[in-house]
């Protein structure tokens, strides 16, 4: 079990090291001269060769690429992401300005789409096949299916322009969060209240179920008490998996909403093309998405014995 | 086919004709401005109105469906090519080459496939890719971004499919390594990746749209339904039909794609599975035999 725990946690090393020095070429093959971005930067047109030179070998960008990932990998373990070609601000002092508004969306649609999908799920269950059932069927097909960046203008014309009750842009206390919250949470919400419903239906049939109705228990007894918790593996793994696509919402929304995120940064480093600020946030996405896949796994071999599975001959 | 939704399906198969026949349909220049009819409601010679700069919406909705169906088809078939090659590839020699491809592929699939897909435009936005066009750039970075994907799937299907006795049989009969996998093996393959992808297009629809809405795919001459809602954002308390008139349109395409890959997934099993969560879980089931039988 712990070496289990261990190969995982090592593949998960691997796979960041491996993401990120992809990243790494592929961001440092883009601008074909980082120096000569930063003498312009800095002196605007009156930037020389000379100049461009200078800076070159200041940041040692003549040096082959495995030496400068490795130099910028040793920085990064050390905190050191880079300065921001567009703010000049060092990356570590951006982050932290940032990452708890990023934070902020992330756990309130998190616990939302928590939420939403057991209620809209269970629900669906109950009813099994009822109206109630396919209505919200056809409830989770649509906002698995409407663009989160519509969901969010839908949200504002409705609840900000026609009633007035929250303000279209930037974030004030309580209520004006919860726009951008459900905005991101509504998509996670519909694909796991599927996976709710699909999986809630199929334990109904297992002869715990059976047993269950023997004892004479009411169909929402059984349901509740035998059916739920044999779910809570299928719904950790696609919750992890949404969760972490529930980036691409806050990137979304933070824009939607003028929020001044990780998300709204990202965009801005691709349009301006600072290559540094776009490093330091891929290199952070990265290490949110491998971690979280490794939380889920580890959490998942710890719910299910069957996971534990020990090596074959 | 029988029981197909076809009512609800109408959406995708609209977008496709509209998308295919757009110059036919086009009532105005979806670029020509008019600043005689700004901001026009519905009428005889414009029927969904006029935007900000008196453009005709009508044209511009159809104009709309032929650059994402362009973009879509490029990058599906992009992507299932290099997905596939690269998937098969690495299940049928397997070994250590297979360990370097899924390597690859693994890092490929640690990101969404959107972030990567945003990333690569940036790295385009360089210096060094200027030859391209924003609407190229945007179509190799969604295929980058989305040939993983495929062949993840390809090779498990690939590996299960070699575990099949039927196999070993057609080897011993002495049939070359060509043979077995192009005609016993690539259908199976073409089966299920195909089936995804017709789920994928509703995916794929809305991403080339958030590109667009994010600024970063296609550019604003060329009328693009994400870049038209993020456009008439700044009018949305006056003239809200500007975002919501693109909007529904994207969604009904992909509401309705979506439930394409839903039926078509439901062909196969009866059980109400989306036909992405039934792909992947295929997918899973492969590996885990592979794993398996491997040891």
């Amino acid at each position: 079990m712990a070496v289990q725990f261990l190969r995982r946690a090592a593949l998960a090393v691997l796979l960041m090291l491996a993401a990120t020095a992809m990243t790494f070429w592929l961001v440092t093959a883009a601008p074909g001269n980082v120096a000569a971005l930063i003498a312009e930067r800095a002196a605007g047109a009156g930037a020389d060769g000379e100049m461009i030179a200078r800076i070159a070998e200041d940041l040692g960008l003549n040096d082959p690429l495995p030496v400068r990932y490795a130099r910028w990998l040793g920085d990064a373990l050390s905190g050191d992401l880079g300065v921001s070609l567009r703010t000049g601000k060092p990356m570590a002092e951006e982050f932290a300005e940032r990452i708890p508004m990023t934070l902020a969306l992330l756990a309130g649609g998190g616990v939302l789409a928590l939420i939403l999908s057991l209620v809209m799920g269970i629900a669906g269950a109950v009813s099994n096949g009822g109206i109630v059932d396919r209505l919200l069927h056809a409830l989770a097909l649509v906002g698995a299916s409407t663009p989160n960046f519509f969901v969010a203008a839908m949200l504002v014309i409705v609840f900000s322009v026609w009633l007035g009750w929250v303000p279209t842009f930037g974030v004030s206390g309580f209520t004006s969060w919860l726009l951008p919250w459900f905005t991101i949470a509504l998509f996670p919400a519909s694909v796991l209240a599927r996976v709710v419903r699909v999986n809630l239906q199929e334990a109904m049939s297992r002869p715990f179920a059976t047993t269950g109705f023997a004892k004479g228990l009411t169909r929402g007894a059984v349901l509740l008490r035998e059916a739920l918790p044999n779910i809570a593996i299928p719904f950790m793994t696609t919750f992890g998996a949404q969760f972490t696509l529930m980036i691409i919402g806050a990137i979304v929304v933070e824009r939607v909403f003028g929020l001044n995120g990780i998300g709204a940064f990202f965009i801005e480093a691709i349009r301006f093309r600072d290559f540094i600020g776009m490093q330091a946030v891929l290199t952070l996405f990265v290490v949110f998405f491998v971690s979280v896949n490794l939380v889920v796994d580890l959490l998942a071999m710890l719910a299910d014995p069957r996971m534990r599975r020990p090596r074959r001959a | 086919m029988k029981n197909w939704p076809w009512p609800i399906l109408a959406p995708a198969i609209l977008f496709v004709l509209i998308g295919a026949l757009a110059p036919l349909l086009m009532m105005h220049d979806p670029a020509a401005q008019d600043y005689g009819a700004l901001l026009q409601g519905p009428s005889g010679a414009h029927w969904l109105g006029t935007d900000y700069l008196g453009r005709d919406m009508y044209s511009r909705i159809i104009g709309g469906a032929r650059t994402s169906l362009v973009a879509m088809i490029f990058v599906l078939v992009a992507a299932l090519a290099i997905g596939v090659v690269v998937g098969s590839f690495a299940g049928y020699v397997g070994g250590r080459v297979e360990l370097v491809l899924i390597s690859v592929i693994d890092i490929a699939l640690a990101l969404p496939s959107l972030v990567i897909a945003l990333a690569l435009m940036g790295v385009f936005s360089g210096e060094n890719f200027a030859w391209m066009s924003d609407y190229w750039k945007m179509i190799v970075a969604l295929t980058l971004a989305w040939w993983a994907n495929y062949a993840r799937m390809s090779r498990a299907v690939v590996v299960a499919e070699l575990q099949q006795p039927y196999i070993e049989a057609a080897r011993v009969m002495g049939a070359s390594h060509l043979w077995i996998f192009s005609r016993h093996i690539l259908p199976h393959v073409l089966g299920l990746v195909v089936v995804y992808a017709s789920a994928d297009a509703g995916a794929l629809v809305l991403a080339i749209a958030t590109l667009s809405f994010l600024g970063l795919g296609v550019a604003p001459p060329t009328p693009e339904w994400g870049q038209m809602l993020v456009d008439g954002m700044q009018y949305i308390e006056e003239y809200p039909a500007l975002v919501i008139i693109p909007g529904l349109a994207l969604t009904a395409v992909v509401v309705s794609f979506n439930l394409l890959g839903e039926a078509f997934a439901l062909q196969k099993v009866p059980r109400a599975v989306s036909g992405r969560f039934l792909a992947r879980k295929k997918a899973a089931r492969a590996e885990e035999e592979a794993a398996r039988s491997r040891g």
